[in-house]
């Protein structure tokens, strides 16, 4: 049924594909929505996402309006509720696909192949078909109609954030593509910009890249440090901690809480300002701990990328989808029954710092899963830039969607993509790590290090040090942070 | 302590002249306390310090209530007891049917009539220098000396309470000095009233602050209370600087309306969610330099047609709405709206959850964002610094906002909306959810505002108590 895109291409240009990403400085956007203006954006679908960026292109006087199915519409689904209820125009495909000049495909990845194709004979010639993912193309292989440019803009947070950053007067991190097979005016890129400042995405940064360095990089990003580490680490910890005693409630509000605390750290200052945050013994101890993670997990997140470049994993998984998502449905109700998720946070005070003192193995956790994700990437020929943004940066955002409801609130707002690759980690990442876990114990997960003196040696601690900074991904982060710093993003 | 009874003042009304009444004061003064008296200028400090020192049977009437425990023996120092005496001393001097001039009372006899402990008397004497003016005429000194001579005149009477109106105004800094170090010496012997009107005044040993606006006592709070006592020193602050509101930026330019236009025109608007409509058909014009009052019970639809105005609102686009020289849904953005309005409300409050300090909240007015996410100019920067002066938080500018009191957060929200000097600023229940304290200082803030520029204010409340002045267009809703 499908022809995955990438592979058919020559290696030459696969590398060249994969290496394609670029931090766009805020000046390249003098134009603001220009290339829009006058142009009739339809939007398909009407879930968190596209509601959000429909929102906020109409607020930077953008002419937006929503297509859904006919079954959508009759039913007056959520979908229709969410675009009627704000405003918007709302018609089916054969009543508005023919009248939009830009097609902003915002349906489900598992849903864009028959999508695409009921509404490609209806776009007007050479309309711009836009998605906010590029599966469909780079794994199915779809082939879309020549006359059409075909554009990427993917805002680097879930619908929520991309909506509030905007009302806020900033925006998210934005990645931008154009599918050059697709691009027969050369307008594919202003179009993509003009896309980008509408949701504001300018504002905190926008990343130029390819349909396929996207694909290839966000798939292994989400299934692996940021959803599947995030997922294991939970459970792993909170079963440890009720093995050796320590209060469930107090267990589950460490967790729930505590990927957020350390995280933010993370978001600020990088691996090393997380662990900074640290005592020196503790610091030595989560580096430790890291380093025996890395080599453990190191051929788990080998065989990710490599199944993620070359098809096996969307080959699997849209076996799945063709199964009636069996699978993905079976574990996600799987981990609705784990300990961690069935135990409520305990009322309970802990400050920010404890979250650090008492959470040394899932500082550790973090590290590992961030920095393994990053070379494992980068060693497949994902540029630093693109790699960091789908480890490093993204993981406190996952990080936040844990906090407010556990995993079933981060699997929820994660696509199904990432829902089920961070499944399929997690299965192989819980046995590998048995082993380790029997070490394991409270110091380092519950209760701190609770020592008598912080001293530490000097020789050790200068080497724990110069090896956290002189990681690749922290030089990366330390340029693409202070792209950030220079925006004066204050959040 | 010589003091056995506390001083307990219930539901005490007092007529001074009928130029001033005191209303309804309740108080207690209880042994090993020491209270300021604090409150901006014709407050009614001293009217309520006179009552301690004993006014009600001479000029005052008390119209309703009690007094009682007032010790027989008050010292009392105070502006007024002093231009008594001078009073007092002048006439003695007209009342002289000699034909003599009068060289009236010498300080020597001021001082020692009242006296309980000459020897007291003679070292006080000493100390504050007036030795060589004990046979001066009383009437001839210097402002100065003569509140010396008040000072030590009530401190020799060996008094059961010790009211002290403004003692330290028109000391030198020396004797300032040694006043305070003195009063402090007698804080276990006598119970101590002083009226105050700057914080750094205050002496260390004072326990309790009263604080007086309108004749009425309105707050007592303890020393200790540091959250409280911050927010009264704001208070104070905001009701007796001389500061008004900073100037607009020059260079934060919002482009000029058409003054024939109005600023907002909602033409027969309808807000509706799943099928209820919250508001139907409803008209409503604001013209600049009109200020407006917008009033109704919860759930009439308020802050929905405020958000209509904002552009926050996403129905603003399925309505008739004209606002700033913009018909809503053609083709503007909603920062070309939002340049136009300041805005404040408790929703804007629990959204302005990012982690900055309380300057770049205000700069953050300047480019209607929560949060700040452009280089600011210098002048930008002097304008915050000028605000945050007159809320009397300059000293705390680099603190975090969300570490602040919640009465503080609003303060600069406030200000935060009204920096770049909109045309038209919405205060949509700036006093919801605040303390009495921090809404009389909202309230004092919105008037300085009022009071100094040229912005049209829609103030959205339901208490009719929080009147604001200057406004005189209403729309109510859901009545």
């Amino acid at each position: 049924m499908s022809n995955n895109y990438f592979n058919t291409l020559p290696l030459r240009e696969q590398l060249e594909q994969l290496a394609k990403c670029r931090f766009m400085d805020i000046s390249e956007f003098p134009d603001g929505v220009e290339a829009l203006k006058g142009k009739k954006i339809v939007v398909i679908g009407c879930g968190a996402q596209g509601l959000a960026q429909g929102m906020n292109l109409r607020d930077s006087g953008c002419d937006v309006s929503y297509t859904l199915r006919q079954a959508a519409i009759d039913e007056k689904r959520q979908s229709w509720k969410n675009a009627s209820e704000n405003g918007f125009t709302v018609g089916t495909y054969e009543e508005l696909i023919p009248t939009a000049d830009v097609v902003l495909n915002l349906t489900p990845d598992k849903q864009h192949t028959p999508v695409v194709t009921a509404i490609m004979p209806l776009m007007k010639q050479g309309a711009c078909l836009s998605y906010s993912h590029g599966f469909n193309i780079v794994e199915e292989g779809m082939q879309i109609r020549e006359d059409l440019t075909v554009i990427m803009v993917a805002p680097k947070c879930p619908g929520s954030e991309v909506r509030n950053e905007y009302v806020r007067g900033f925006g998210v991190p934005t990645l931008i593509a154009v599918h050059e097979d697709n691009d027969p005016k050369g307008e594919g890129l202003a179009l993509a910009k003009a896309y980008a400042v509408g949701t504001g995405g300018h504002k905190a940064g926008v990343l130029m890249s390819s349909f396929i360095a996207e694909v290839k990089s966000d798939l292994m990003g989400e299934q692996t440090i940021l959803c599947g580490m995030l997922q294991t680490g939970s459970l792993l910890c909170f079963d440890k901690m009720i093995e050796e005693g320590i209060d469930a409630g107090y267990a589950s509000k460490l967790i729930q809480f505590g990927w957020e605390t350390v995280t933010e750290a993370l978001k600020y200052g990088g691996v090393t300002n997380m662990l900074d945050r640290l005592s020196n013994p503790a610091k030595i101890k989560a580096f430790d701990l890291a380093e025996e993670l890395k080599l453990i997990m190191r051929p788990l997140y080998n065989k990710h990328q490599d199944d993620i470049i070359d098809g096996t994993f969307s080959r699997v998984m849209m076996e799945d989808w063709a199964n009636d998502d069996v699978n993905l449905l079976g574990w996600r109700a799987e981990t609705a029954e784990t300990a961690f998720e069935k135990t409520p946070a305990g009322d309970v005070e802990i400050s920010e710092q404890e979250f650090f003192d008492n959470g040394i193995l899932m500082v550790a956790m973090v590290k590992a899963g961030v920095e393994l994700a990053f070379e494992t990437m980068t060693a497949a020929g994902i540029v630093a830039d693109s790699a960091y943004y789908e480890s490093l940066h993204e993981t406190p955002l996952i990080a936040n969607t844990i906090a407010r409801k556990k995993l079933y609130e981060m699997n929820a707002t994660i696509s199904d993509t990432a829902e089920y690759g961070c499944y399929l980690y997690n299965h192989a990442c819980l046995p590998l790590l048995a082993d380790f876990m029997k070490d394991i114990k409270t110091d380092v997960i519950g209760k701190g290090l609770n020592l008598e003196d912080n001293g530490v040696d000097n020789a050790r601690l200068i080497e724990v040090n110069a090896a956290l900074r002189s990681h690749p991904v922290e030089a990366i982060g330390g340029v693409l942070r202070g792209h950030m710093a220079d925006m004066k993003k204050i959040v | 302590m010589t003091n056995g009874l506390p001083i307990r003042l219930v539901d005490l009304t007092v007529n001074f002249d009928d130029r001033f009444q005191l209303n309804s004061i309740n108080w207690q003064i209880e042994p090993q306390q020491h209270w300021v008296i604090t409150g901006a200028n014709g407050a009614g400090k001293s009217a309520l310090a006179a009552v301690l020192a004993g006014v009600l049977d001479k000029s005052a009437e008390c119209v309703s209530g009690s007094i009682d425990g007032l010790p027989a023996r008050v010292g009392l120092v105070s502006f007024e007891a002093q231009a008594e005496l001078i009073e007092a001393e002048r006439k003695k001097d007209d009342a002289d049917i000699m034909d003599v001039i009068s060289e009236g009372t010498p300080v020597s006899e001021i001082l020692y009539e009242d006296c309980q402990d000459r020897a007291l008397a003679e070292q006080l004497v000493i100390k504050f220098g007036l030795e060589p003016l004990l046979d001066r005429a009383f009437r001839k000194l210097s402002t100065g000396e003569s509140r010396k001579v008040m000072l030590v005149r009530a401190l020799a009477s060996k008094p059961d309470l010790l009211v002290l109106d403004e003692p330290f105004d028109g000391l030198d800094a020396n004797t300032l000095v040694m006043l305070q170090e003195y009063l402090q010496t007698l804080i276990n012997t006598v119970p101590m009233v002083m009226v105050l009107n700057r914080f750094d005044e205050f002496p260390r040993f004072i326990t309790d602050i009263a604080y007086v606006e309108n004749g009425e006592l309105q707050h007592c709070i303890s020393r200790d209370d540091a959250k409280a006592y911050s927010e009264l020193y704001q208070l104070l602050h905001l009701k007796t600087t001389d500061l008004s509101i900073p100037e607009a930026d020059p260079e934060t330019v919002i482009p000029c309306l058409d003054p024939e236009q109005p600023l907002v025109r909602l033409n027969g608007i309808t807000i509706k969610y799943d099928e209820t409509e919250i508001i139907s058909d409803l008209n409503w014009t604001i013209n600049p330099n009109q200020h407006w009052q917008l009033s109704g019970p919860n759930g009439s639809g308020k802050t929905g047609l405020l958000s209509l105005i904002t552009g926050d609102h996403p129905q603003c686009y399925v309505n008739d709405i004209f606002v700033f020289g913009f018909q809503r849904g053609s083709g503007e953005s909603i920062w070309q709206i939002k340049q136009f309005i300041g805005y404040v409300s408790t929703a804007l409050q629990w959204e302005y959850r990012v982690g900055t300090n309380i300057r770049n909240v205000i700069i953050s007015g300047f480019y209607d964002s929560i949060g700040l996410y452009s280089k600011c100019t210098d002048k930008q920067r002097a304008i915050a610094d000028e605000w945050l002066a007159l809320l009397g938080m300059l000293d705390r500018a680099d603190q975090p906002f969300n570490k602040l009191s919640y009465g503080d957060q609003r303060l600069l929200l406030i200000a935060r909306a009204m920096v770049k000097h909109p045309p038209l600023l919405i205060l949509d229940e700036p006093c919801l959810g605040l303390d009495d304290m921090n809404r009389q200082l909202v309230l004092a803030l919105i008037e300085k505002i009022c009071a100094g520029s040229m912005t049209s204010v829609l103030y959205v409340n339901h208490h009719p108590e929080d009147k604001i002045k200057g406004i005189e267009n209403y729309l109510a809703l859901g009545t």
